[in-house]
């Protein structure tokens, strides 16, 4: 008896409970952008004052106790448009709503991480920075990062080299002007100095922050002209896998007598990652390969890459980060272009699809890999700290069937070391001191520095620097100055030392802010400036190892405004003056060619971007314009490889799931080709694109160079021709 | 902006020229070739020298740098081959084609690896070079033979 009216006060008891579970449901779903990328932490939340959830990092979501009916759900998060879904609440069940958000095109990222080496707001840096986000890169539909980040504005890439603001020019690989960092960790060759792009599979890659201006007050040598940041992706909780597929096909000559091969050029690719996070270890790996038959004669490539990533969160403010990565490529080699007589010409003057039959057969392997492991702690509200290590390997093998020695190879390990702290004492007041060494060792037969050709010796550079920088708020005014010190020794000589000071200020505005900054710049020579020991059309290349930096003062003024609630702009007036720059030289006495420092130049310019949302949110158009005065002052006239004016529009409709765009890059013709004489043309290209993102599917295709222009920016380099390119992206 | 796309060409296929293009500013001209291309043939390179050397010590103050070399597709054949040679405007009084023999050049070993393979002639005085001037465009017309056998060595010049 006791027992039957126990049992029926549980149920009288349980009833309401019960019926209200009986009245309500569940909503669960995913938030991604238009391009189909998670997007985490926007609030959903069941309208007018209902349950609420905030999106995990995979942008999953799920609401309980949902009330049955039908329900207005709104998902929320700065940078995006709101966006509401009505759905129909059963009692007892669930339901799904995948909300895609659309991009907010005039929001701008509020926290950068590389102009002063810490979190700042993008809006208090000193120098000019550019963004490349996820969205841009997704719609892009880009297999490696310098396409993407081509299209910056202030940025060109010539013949793979990155040019900031005209910084680098065409060096032949040697020597780059711009820093990469990946997350923060220097990846610059041990021994060119160059940089590999497709060091991290560009589907890992969530940024890019790319730093204008010298930045050797707080990066040193390499960041002559401006660093280049790649950020990876965040590693969420729970498993995730995410795979793209790419697929291709390049144009044939848009003249018949500069047909090449009887089938039509493909590229393909595809790349895995899966990641997984319990508590506070998070891991994840990713693959991948591609293959593309080229566009030219002999110009047949594969690459294959594996990527591997590992967080611990020891304590809540300490982060231990280990990443690592290994790509190899093996790709022939289609360049310069065939001049008349030079190959199967046709009686054409040139054949921008040939190779020059001395050519035939050269080709190259590239491994690459780095590894680096990052300890970050917030100690305190004041004070936060960073310590790393980093292994960066490079390793190539150049093969010239016809020529003798018939290989050159160079393996380099670069080690980096660096520690930050980051002070805080009060509000108005913040510190950045650090130290960073590096070591570089490189194992080379061209790179020798030996007087025999095809010797093996091996060189190494040491490099030790420490620097500070201080920012003070005086009223609304934001100054910053601070300074970096290098110390470098090359094959354990004597030390050279280097001092490059930075000083600037910001002054916020209610339309926006002003910048203004002025600063010191230098850049060590490679090894491979130094000790290159090969022939280059027929004469011997000498090394000379007594080089010194090149060095340089820059400074530039720059405003951010925000006119209306649909039109954003920034603009920057620029000037570099350098001195000792490092170019090959033919000592007509000794008939060799040799790196010297001769040049003086003198970079003065305009950088503008404009991004403006007219008529509908639905559209975003941006502008971006660069005006360059490249002097060489040592023989009064243009600098080369640069051009004059660079401009680039772009424009993305965004409807529902449907995304179109384009972009269209014309750049002025240099003045002259040095090296050959020829006739330089203007580059003119556009690129359409389209997307469709359904769930977890995303599809986006795109044709680059859609009128199949044909041009050059390297010389006798052949840039692509028109491609289309289709690719699948699926994420869980 | 179609409109800013479709205004230039880009690169179109031009035939091999018989002439300075429009633009070009250096020299032009035709080589026809006498005999044989040697076994140890390493390039034909085309330069020219603003004075005559006097010295060996002159041998490598030559323009352009690099120099172009001529391709040997019509050595045997009645054609000629036609070359351009890009130079900054002035007056040069040599101009000539350079036989290379394989192995790498230096002041030490010039006298064994090069040979002075032809020149252009003076039209009134055909034993002596003929001076070109470049001024601001092309200057066309520069012909010569390249006689494979009849090289001088350096030591021909300069002994």
């Amino acid at each position: 008896m006791n027992a039957l009216r126990t049992a029926a006060l549980l149920l009288v008891a349980a009833a309401p409970l019960a019926a209200q579970r009986a009245m309500t449901g569940t909503v669960y779903g995913t938030a991604r952008d238009s391009g189909g990328v998670a997007v985490a932490g926007a609030q959903i939340r069941v309208l007018p004052a209902g349950a609420a959830a905030l999106t995990d990092s995979a942008g999953r979501y799920r609401l309980e106790g949902v009330s049955a009916g039908s329900v207005t759900v709104q998902a929320a998060r700065i940078g995006f448009y709101p966006r509401r879904l009505v759905v129909q609440v059963a009692a007892g069940d669930s339901v799904r709503a995948d909300f895609q958000l659309l991009a907010n095109p005039l929001f701008i990222p509020s926290v950068i991480v590389t102009a002063a080496k810490r979190s700042q707001l993008v809006d208090q840096a000193v120098t000019s920075v550019a963004l490349v986000g996820e969205q841009q890169i997704a719609r892009r539909a880009v297999t490696t990062i310098d396409e993407a980040v081509d299209k910056a504005p202030g940025v060109q890439m010539i013949a793979g080299q990155v040019n900031l603001r005209g910084s680098s020019g065409f060096v032949q690989g040697l020597g780059s002007r711009v820093l990469l960092l990946v997350d923060g960790v220097p990846a610059n060759q041990g021994d060119r100095g160059g940089i590999n792009w497709d060091l991290v599979p560009v589907d890992q890659i969530a940024r890019v922050e790319v730093v204008k201006g010298a930045g050797s007050a707080l990066y040193g040598s390499a960041a002559f002209g401006g660093v280049v940041n790649l950020i990876t992706r965040e590693l969420p909780p729970g498993f995730h896998a995410r795979l793209r597929a790419t697929g291709g096909v390049f144009a044939d000559p848009p003249h018949a007598v500069w047909g090449f091969r009887d089938y039509r050029g493909i590229q393909d690719g595809l790349d895995v990652a899966g990641s997984y996070g319990r508590g506070t270890v998070r891991a994840g790996l990713s693959a991948g390969a591609r293959h593309s038959d080229g566009y030219r004669q002999q110009d047949r490539a594969d690459h294959w890459q594996v990527t591997g990533r590992g967080e611990w969160r020891p304590a809540p403010a300490t982060l231990v980060n280990l990443s690592g990565a290994w790509a190899s490529d093996q790709y022939q080699v289609p360049e310069p272009w065939c001049v008349s007589g030079r190959c199967a010409d046709q009686g054409q003057a040139f054949q921008p699809f040939l190779i020059d039959t001395a050519n035939t057969g050269n080709r190259t392997r590239s491994d690459k890999g780095y590894f680096s492991a990052v300890v970050s702690r917030t100690a305190s509200e004041r004070t936060s700290w960073l310590v790393r290590g980093s292994w960066l390997r490079t390793d190539f093998t150049d093969r010239y069937p016809q020529r003798q020695p018939p290989t050159d190879f160079s393996i380099a390990n670069r080690l980096g070391a660096e520690g930050r702290v980051v002070s805080h004492p009060d509000s108005l007041h913040t510190v950045t001191v650090g130290v960073e060494l590096s070591h570089s060792s490189d194992e080379s037969n061209i790179f020798s520095g030996d007087s025999i050709l095809g010797t093996t010796r091996t060189h190494t550079e040491g490099a030790y620097a420490a620097y500070a920088e201080a920012e003070q708020v005086i009223g609304r005014l934001r100054v910053t100055i601070g300074a970096r010190t290098d110390f470098l020794t090359v094959d354990g000589g004597g030390i050279t030392a280097f001092l490059s000071p930075r000083a600037g200020a910001v002054w916020p505005t209610a339309t926006g802010s002003w910048r203004a900054s002025v600063g010191r710049a230098y850049r060590a020579p490679s090894l491979a400036e130094r000790f290159v020991t090969t022939y280059a059309l027929g004469f011997r290349v000498i090394p000379n190892p007594g080089l010194r930096s090149e060095d340089g003062w820059s400074a530039e003024v720059g405003r951010t405004w925000t006119a209306a609630a649909w039109l954003r702009g920034d603009a920057a007036v620029f000037f570099t003056r350098a001195r000792n720059l490092i170019e090959p030289v033919f000592i007509s006495q000794q008939a060799v060619i040799q790196f010297q420092n001769v040049q003086r130049a003198q970079l003065l310019g305009l950088d503008l971007s404009v991004v403006a949302s007219p008529l509908t949110p639905h559209l975003t158009t941006t502008l971006a314009y660069q005006l360059l005065d490249a002097r060489d002052l040592s023989s009064d006239s243009v600098l080369l490889y640069r051009p004059r004016h660079l401009l680039t529009l772009s424009a993305d409709y965004a409807w529902r799931s449907f995304g179109l765009g384009g972009d269209c890059r014309v750049s002025s013709p240099f003045e002259r080709d040095p090296l050959f004489g020829d006739r330089q043309v203007a580059g003119r290209v556009l690129d359409l694109r389209a997307g469709w993102t359904a769930g977890p599917w995303a599809v986006h295709a795109k044709v680059a160079n859609v009128l199949n222009y044909i041009y050059n920016l390297g010389p006798r380099i052949l840039e692509p021709v028109r491609t289309a390119t289709i690719t699948f992206t699926f994420s869980y | 902006m179609l409109m800013v796309l479709g205004c230039d060409d880009g690169l179109t296929p031009r035939p091999t020229p018989d002439a300075c293009p429009p633009g070009f500013v250096g020299i032009c001209g035709t080589v026809t070739f006498r005999g044989g291309v040697p076994d140890s043939t390493d390039a034909v390179y085309i330069v020219a020298y603003a004075t005559f050397p006097t010295t060996a010590d002159d041998l490598f103050l030559f323009l352009p740098v690099p120099p172009p070399s001529l391709p040997l597709d019509s050595v045997g054949t009645s054609g000629g081959q036609h070359y351009q040679l890009p130079l900054p405007n002035g007056s040069y009084a040599w101009v000539l084609a350079a036989w290379k023999k394989v192995g790498l050049i230096s002041p030490a070993n010039a006298d064994s690896l090069l040979r002075e393979a032809g020149y252009y002639r003076d039209p009134s005085d055909t034993t002596r070079p003929g001076t070109v001037v470049v001024n601001g465009a092309g200057t066309d017309a520069i012909d010569f033979v390249v006689d494979f056998t009849n090289m001088h060595p350096v030591s021909f010049y300069f002994p």
